[in-house]
């Protein structure tokens, strides 16, 4: 038997899981589905079910492209760490005006499409992009040095464009630290670098790994910052499943692509909820 | 032996600003080997300034702090041969307790991993938390992470040990438990203590001296009996103890005694030997007397007052009586055996203890403050 109050109760939860039963289960489900099914050579799905898609993940061609963008992933995470973390640190350590200035231009560049910021970079290191017609201008150099389309290229891309997601989870995390925890460090007999290594960084460890989190997942999937950075030279996950249902018209084996993507994404949640394990602090507080 | 009379630590005319309120005003006192000295007073007194500035968690405006004769006021806390336990304990919580308590020798590099295993025994005995070592600080209750905080302090051998009100989250029950505990670990660990608290029954229980402190300045230095029974002012006489204050004309003086007035009444009154000033005839002066060391009586009294009961309280073992003399309200604090049987409305008689009285200078800042 229903029970009303309950129902009541919940009601205002209603709109959000048929929302997200609408969005995002019934898409999943319906990518998980295409997956284990085949086309024909126009492209058209044949209800025959097969593992075929999911084998190919691993032929020598798609296992690169995992490995590269699992690469491109994990270096953007470690580089947005390594930059992002003293940066967090110091505006979390600023007097408190100070500090909205600093978490305001944190969060600007997000006020400029982002499609509209990567071309910046094209402007910014092309051939006769700014950089290489000032370091020619200077003498510095006789011929534009290729900085475009490399995986370097889209290396910086992705990092300039999720820096922001790693300094504002490290922030989060390090404003909450409790100061007395350093004095009580420093009052034990520490000097500053051993109540960093010892204290602040296992303390804000949530925030690394919330932050490192929230980098690698997207930058599994920018694919306009590889296309445009990149220039197909380097392929990356989330061209080949782009490219793999607009031009190559093969639907099933871009959803086994997407559920292999999914896959990299669910073991870095897998290993971030071990970190945080025990912690109160989550990703999103 | 003339080293042994050397204070061990001395503070020496400090002042701290903050911007522009000036936090602590020429701030001198010694702090002697072993002692276990207490600094009260209300919030905001500057206290745990104080107890800061000797950690080296502020830095000092002006003055010094000698520690063993050397000064110590620009060494980094971690250079300083003092420990704190901090008033939110602030236990590492990504440590565990042994991992805690291990965290200065370790740092310091003292000692060997087998010899400070032994040593955090000894010290987790000390403070009766054998068994612990596994458990992470928010496994412990409030008591036994204040335990551990001090664990970890005293396994440093520190100099001086600093505690920041460690016992204001404890409940009451907890608290006087500890009170008894610290004291006597004060002395078992041979430790200097400087212990920072706004309670003035826990200062008078476990000190061996005590700083009255109000408005950054010191009020007071004694022991407690001193502080207790001989108010330097008006301030440390309301601060400490329940007292009746009551403004009082100086009519004449004798020797130690004098003769005041207080409404109608005449009365004399013990001049103690260090407030002699206010003591003088024709001078106003205030009268504190503690309301514990007074009784009520049916019948007259030589020295008393004479007055109508307004109110009894029973509080447990104590009688609080409200009795109005004249245009004034006294309190009195009587435990449960009295011989004279009285109700409200009734007419009766108080008088006081000789050693329950001070005379007092009138201090017009003070007054309009504290009151």
């Amino acid at each position: 038997m229903l029970n009303m109050k309950r129902i009541k109760q919940n009601a205002p939860a209603i709109p959000i899981l048929v929302w997200i039963g609408l969005l995002v289960g019934i898409p999943l489900i319906y990518v998980l589905m295409l997956s284990l099914l085949s086309r024909d050579n126009l492209g058209n799905i044949v209800f025959e079910f097969t593992l075929d898609n999911y084998r190919r993940i691993f032929d020598p061609v798609y296992l690169k492209v995992f490995l590269n963008s699992f690469l491109l992933a994990t270096l953007t995470g470690l580089i947005t760490l390594f930059i992002g973390y003293p940066v967090a640190y110091f505006t979390a350590g600023l007097e408190p005006r100070k500090r909205s200035y600093a978490i305001v231009l944190i969060i600007l560049p997000f006020w400029i499409s982002s499609l509209l910021r990567t071309y910046g970079w094209i402007i910014l290191l092309g051939n006769t992009g700014l950089l290489n017609n000032l370091l020619m201008k200077l003498n510095i150099i006789n011929a534009p040095l290729p900085m475009m389309y490399s995986f370097g290229t889209v290396l910086v891309g992705t990092t300039y464009m999720l820096i922001p997601f790693m300094i504002i989870a490290i922030f989060n995390s390090v404003d909450k630290l409790d100061r007395s925890l350093l004095e009580a460090s420093s009052d034990l007999g520490a000097g500053k670098w051993r109540t960093f290594f010892k204290i602040t960084l296992p303390l804000t460890m949530p925030g690394i790994a919330g932050g490192f989190t929230l980098v690698f997942i997207p930058s599994l999937g920018m694919f306009f910052i590889s296309d445009l950075l990149g220039g197909g030279q380097n392929i990356f996950l989330g061209n080949l499943i782009n490219s793999l249902v607009t031009k190559g018209r093969n639907r099933p084996l871009a959803s086994a692509f997407s559920v292999g993507m999914i896959g990299l994404v669910l073991l870095v949640l897998f290993i971030y909820s071990r970190i945080t394990k025990n912690k109160k602090e989550g990703l999103f507080l | 032996m003339t080293q042994k009379l050397q204070p061990l630590l001395q503070l020496k005319g400090i002042n701290k600003y903050y911007g522009s309120s000036h936090i602590l005003k020429d701030i001198s006192f010694d702090i002697m080997d072993g002692e276990f000295l207490t600094l009260l007073g209300p919030s905001g007194c500057g206290k745990t300034t104080i107890l800061r500035c000797i950690a080296g968690l502020e830095e000092i405006d002006s003055g010094d702090i000698l520690l063993n004769g050397a000064s110590i006021k620009n060494l980094a806390p971690n250079k300083r041969n003092v420990n704190t336990v901090f008033q939110n304990y602030a236990l590492f919580p990504h440590l565990n307790v042994y991992d805690n308590v291990a965290y200065g020798p370790r740092v310091k590099k003292t000692m060997s991993e087998k010899v400070l295993r032994e040593r955090i025994a000894d010290v987790l005995g000390l403070v009766q938390m054998e068994g612990y070592e596994d458990r992470m600080s928010h496994q412990l209750s409030g008591g036994q992470r204040q335990r551990v905080a001090i664990a970890r302090a005293l396994i440093n051998k520190p100099d001086i040990l600093l505690l920041d009100e460690p016992l204001g989250a404890l409940d009451l029950k907890l608290r006087k438990h500890m009170q008894t505990e610290l004291a006597h670990l004060q002395k078992q660990a041979k430790t200097t203590f400087v212990y920072v608290t706004h309670d003035q029954e826990e200062a008078l229980n476990m000190s061996d001296r005590i700083v009255v402190l109000h408005m950054g300045e010191i009020q007071q230095l004694g022991n407690p009996r001193d502080i207790y029974n001989n108010p330097k002012n008006l301030f440390v006489a309301d601060f400490i103890g329940d007292r009746n204050i009551k403004r009082v004309k100086v009519l004449e003086r004798h020797d130690k005694y004098a003769k005041i007035q207080l409404g109608s009444s005449i009365l004399g009154v013990k001049c103690s030997g260090s407030v002699a000033g206010p003591c003088d005839s024709g001078e106003t002066a205030i009268l504190a007397i503690h309301m514990d060391k007074m009784k009520i009586s049916c019948s007259e009294l030589s020295n008393s007052l004479s007055g109508q009961v307004m109110s009894v309280h029973y509080a447990g073992s104590q009688i609080k009586t409200e009795i109005s003399v004249e245009d004034e309200i006294i309190t009195v604090i009587e435990y449960q055996n009295n011989e004279c049987d009285y109700n409200v409305g009734d007419k009766v008689y108080v008088a006081w203890e000789e050693s329950g009285a001070v005379l007092l200078p009138v201090e017009e800042h003070a007054e309009g403050g504290n009151a």
